[in-house]
């Protein structure tokens, strides 16, 4: 049911939300409905642009507890309105738009620090809590999330666990799925579960990964206990210019097969080098950048360093020194700050797969021949950023520039979403997925099915079951609309 | 529209995320529109509609702000939102939309006589502000200090040099304000214009010459002036914690004193919180934002107290009156200003 704004069963509604959260916390301002009707997704953000008009939520809600959001969503189910759960709003893939209206459950009023588990080295806290914030109280304790993603600023912890996070130090110390040791759920209907208190257990299925990544279908995850790591001694960063890409990959995943624990490797492709990182790091090199680190103990770290240099020194390349590496480190976040990062009217994604090393250049090479050859107009440019024992994120991009982004904005869309398919769907095709660390939100859900096969109805089946009435972010994910 | 002179920070702001961390309001109301970038999509929409300015909502986020500028600072490139909301805000005043509480601010500030009362004798002026007249702890200080220094000094009370009214839109009555406050300050003739509110500073130092009115002697915040006076100690300050000043680091970045002068008193400088880029200020930037949203005030009062290591022992020092006033009325924190301390020291 989607509810007549101006009707006595709308004021009810928030009288009885106001009853759930206290009137203070529930917000029918334009001003926020119009904040929450755009996120980092670059749909919405074209919406705006043409001055057109973007889907609002009913009603703004902040709990400031699980039993709130309890309250909320039987009040939700009790009159089947969709909820859309809102942290940072920071997400690119249109996961919290409230594309059906009714209720946005904003989660950063439940923002607090709840135990740093010195023994266990572990923080509970709640998820509404700003990444970057979380990470100032950690660090005051001595200790790191080592969750260092471009969008700590923006998004909160449970953006994270609701799309499977990832930060640059995620080759050593994981993606958020590897942080976590244990949830506190809302489900749809109401109930506040635990998942078990450990992440490596024989006690049946793994209830904490069902949760991750589902991206607010499933539930609202409203607290989460993360390890946390003491700082390292010292982390130092290297890296290098190879003639092409091909070679670097080759360099990079022997670094990875030679079981050395880099916490960060990147490796941009020759038009990523010699475009985005020259403007944003000033490196002005022809070629692929490769940059790795490690970190912890000074003296395992420049042991680790000396074994991975006799690694390079295999190949041609030019080593550009620990000054060439620390260069990335110190402006690893400037790429996605305003007059660095890609911006409206250009038409831009940002093509994010996975897969292992033996396909990883395959999919690279199928997504950018796919774009080149179907949208000449475009440019396409990649790097590889997060790298693991068996492969590594293919992080590409394509963007459309000046005259090329079509004045009218249902075309300019169906050009955008026309891309998206023919790309994941040769990132598919080649080994790849739909996604590694943005999720799928409304911008991908179509895919899902394509992807799964047959295993789609198993997610649709635990859907059903735990959300009956079909309230939590409806549409989203490949699950069904309202 | 004077917005349309920072269109490029609208563009910029509209569809950017990076600062959202350190929107104070933002993270004690948790509203999605007391950040940068939903104020820089609603002003978006204004440059196309300027009718929707009157949205009460809009109006009321306008008003919300707590001016740090502390995305500014923190921004690669410094993409100027402050600068874009007070423009924002005088396009409200000019179009007769302004609120009625914001009405009734002005309104005491325009009854407010813009010359200041000038008394004593001396080469050095110092500006006691409203804001500072609300402390009388610090003038006293700055008397003591002066005394113990051998200095004589003219006192300028009260007064309006117009900041209060331009944060709230009012920019012909700032102006008008101004220009009197400059001619009685000129005619009392003084070598040294000292000022303990880093709001009053900033309107001085920066407002003035934007508007081309000249100030005659040299203007100091208090922090450079005390330090320049080269007192000698009776005893070291210690451990503090010291609260940036919006005024004193994100419009002026570069403004090392207060930090020469806690290093000179012997500080033991702490980290407050848990970082050094959140305003800790109860919304100085915004000036009077005690009066137009005193409930918003007490909650970034509380998010402060609630960021100290030990509130009840712990001494803060501020370079500001505005936070001084506010941290004391609404926390239980020990909080002096950087005149008190001195005076307390030497």
């Amino acid at each position: 049911m989607l509810i007549e704004r101006k009707s006595y069963l709308f004021e009810m509604i928030r009288n009885e939300l106001a009853d759930a959260v206290g009137a203070e916390f529930v917000n029918c301002a334009d001003s926020d409905k119009m904040g929450h009707s755009i996120d980092y997704y670059w749909i919405p953000e074209l919406w705006h642009d043409r001055g057109k008009e973007t889907k609002k939520p009913d009603f703004v809600v902040h709990p400031g507890s699980a039993e709130e959001v309890s309250k909320v969503l039987k009040i939700a189910n009790q009159y089947q309105i969709p909820v859309t759960t809102w942290g940072g709003g920071s997400g690119s893939q249109g996961g919290a738009l409230p594309v059906y209206g009714g209720i946005i459950l904003d989660t950063k009023r439940m923002n607090k620090v709840l135990q740093i588990d010195e023994q266990s080295l572990s923080v509970t806290c709640e998820t509404g809590i700003i990444a970057r914030h979380l990470e100032w109280e950690v660090n005051k304790a001595g200790y790191s999330t080592m969750h260092l993603p471009a969008s700590i600023a923006c998004a909160t912890i449970g953006g994270f666990l609701a799309h499977r996070g990832t930060g640059v130090l995620s080759t050593k110390w994981g993606k958020i799925e590897d942080m976590v040791m244990s949830l506190e759920v809302v489900t749809p209907t109401g109930e506040i579960i635990q998942t078990l208190p450990v992440p490596r257990h024989a006690s049946g299925p793994d209830l904490t990964m069902l949760f991750l990544g589902s991206e607010g279908t499933l539930g609202v995850i409203t607290k989460v206990t993360l390890k946390i790591h003491p700082q390292p001694e010292a982390r130092k960063f290297r890296a290098f210019i190879f003639e092409d890409m091909h070679t670097a990959m080759s360099a990079g995943a022997d670094l990875m097969r030679s079981r050395l624990r880099p916490c960060a490797v990147r490796l941009y492709d020759e038009e990523e080098t010699s475009h985005h990182v020259k403007r944003v790091l000033g490196l002005d090199r022809k070629g692929a950048y490769l940059v790795f680190g490690f970190d912890g103990q000074e003296k395992i770290v420049d042991l680790e360093m000396e074994y991975a240099l006799q690694i390079m020194s295999r190949y041609k390349a030019e080593d550009l020194g620990s000054k060439g590496g620390e260069l990335w480190w110190e402006n690893k976040y400037k790429f996605f700050y305003p007059g660095y990062m890609f911006h409206l009217p250009q038409a831009f994604g940002t093509l994010d797969t996975v897969a292992d090393f033996a396909h990883i250049e395959k999919v690279y090479q199928a997504m950018k021949d796919v774009v080149k050859t179907n949208f000449p107009q475009a440019r396409f440019i990649g790097h590889f950023s997060h790298w693991y024992e068996w492969g590594c994120m293919l992080y590409a991009r394509f963007i459309f520039e000046g005259e090329h982004v079509p004045a009218d904005a249902e075309e300019a869309v169906a050009l955008y979403n026309r891309v998206w398919d023919l790309a994941i769907r040769a990132a598919i095709a080649n080994g790849g997925v739909i996604n590694e660390h943005h999720g799928v939100g409304l911008k991908l859900g179509r895919l899902m099915k394509e992807l799964y096969g047959d295993g789609f109805k198993v997610l649709e089946g635990i859907k059903k079951t735990l959300d009956p009435n079909n309230i939590m972010n409806p549409g989203k994910m490949g699950f069904k609309g309202v | 529209m004077n917005i349309e002179k920072h269109t490029e920070a609208i563009k910029a702001c509209r569809f950017c995320f990076m600062c959202r961390h350190l929107s104070g309001i933002g993270n004690v109301t948790f509203r999605e529109s007391d950040t940068p970038r939903v104020r820089a999509l609603l002003l978006d929409q204004v440059m196309s509609n300027p009718a929707l300015l009157a949205n009460a909502d809009t109006l009321e986020t306008l008003y919300n702000s707590d001016l740090s500028a502390a995305c500014r600072y923190h921004c690669v490139k410094h993409f100027d939102e402050n600068g874009l909301l007070l423009a924002a805000r005088e396009d409200v005043v000019k179009a007769g939309l302004a609120p009625a509480d914001v009405c009734q601010v002005a309104a005491e500030y325009l009854a407010r006589p813009a010359a200041p009362a000038i008394s004593g004798k001396g080469d050095v002026l110092y500006f006691i502000d409203y804001n500072t007249a609300a402390v009388p702890a610090i003038a006293t200080a700055f008397g003591k200090i002066m005394k113990k220094a051998g200095v004589s000094y003219r006192s300028a009370e009260k007064g309006c040099p117009g900041k209060a009214l331009k944060v709230l839109g009012y920019a012909n009555e700032a102006q008008k304000a101004a220009r009197e406050f400059a001619a009685a300050v000129n005619a009392a003739n003084v070598k040294t214009i000292v000022v303990s509110n880093p709001a009053a500073y900033d309107a001085l130092v920066h407002d003035f010459p934007e508007m081309g009115i000249k100030l005659k002697g040299k203007v100091m915040h208090t922090s450079e002036y005390l330090l320049s006076l080269k007192l000698a100690c009776r005893k070291k300050a210690g451990a503090l914690y010291y609260l940036e000043s919006d005024f004193l680091k994100n419009y002026h970045p570069d403004y090392e004193f207060p930090g020469k002068l806690l290093s000179h008193l012997g500080a033991k400088r702490l980290t407050f919180g848990t970082n050094n880029e959140e305003s800790y200020t109860c919304g100085e930037g915004a000036l009077v934002l005690q009066q137009l949203r005193p409930v918003l005030v007490k909650k970034l009062a509380c998010y402060i107290e609630a960021r100290a290591d030990h509130p009840e022992k712990d001494l803060l020092v501020t370079a500001s009156p505005y936070t001084r006033k506010q941290l004391s009325t609404h926390t239980k924190l020990k909080v002096v200003t950087l005149e008190e301390l001195t005076a307390s020291l030497i």
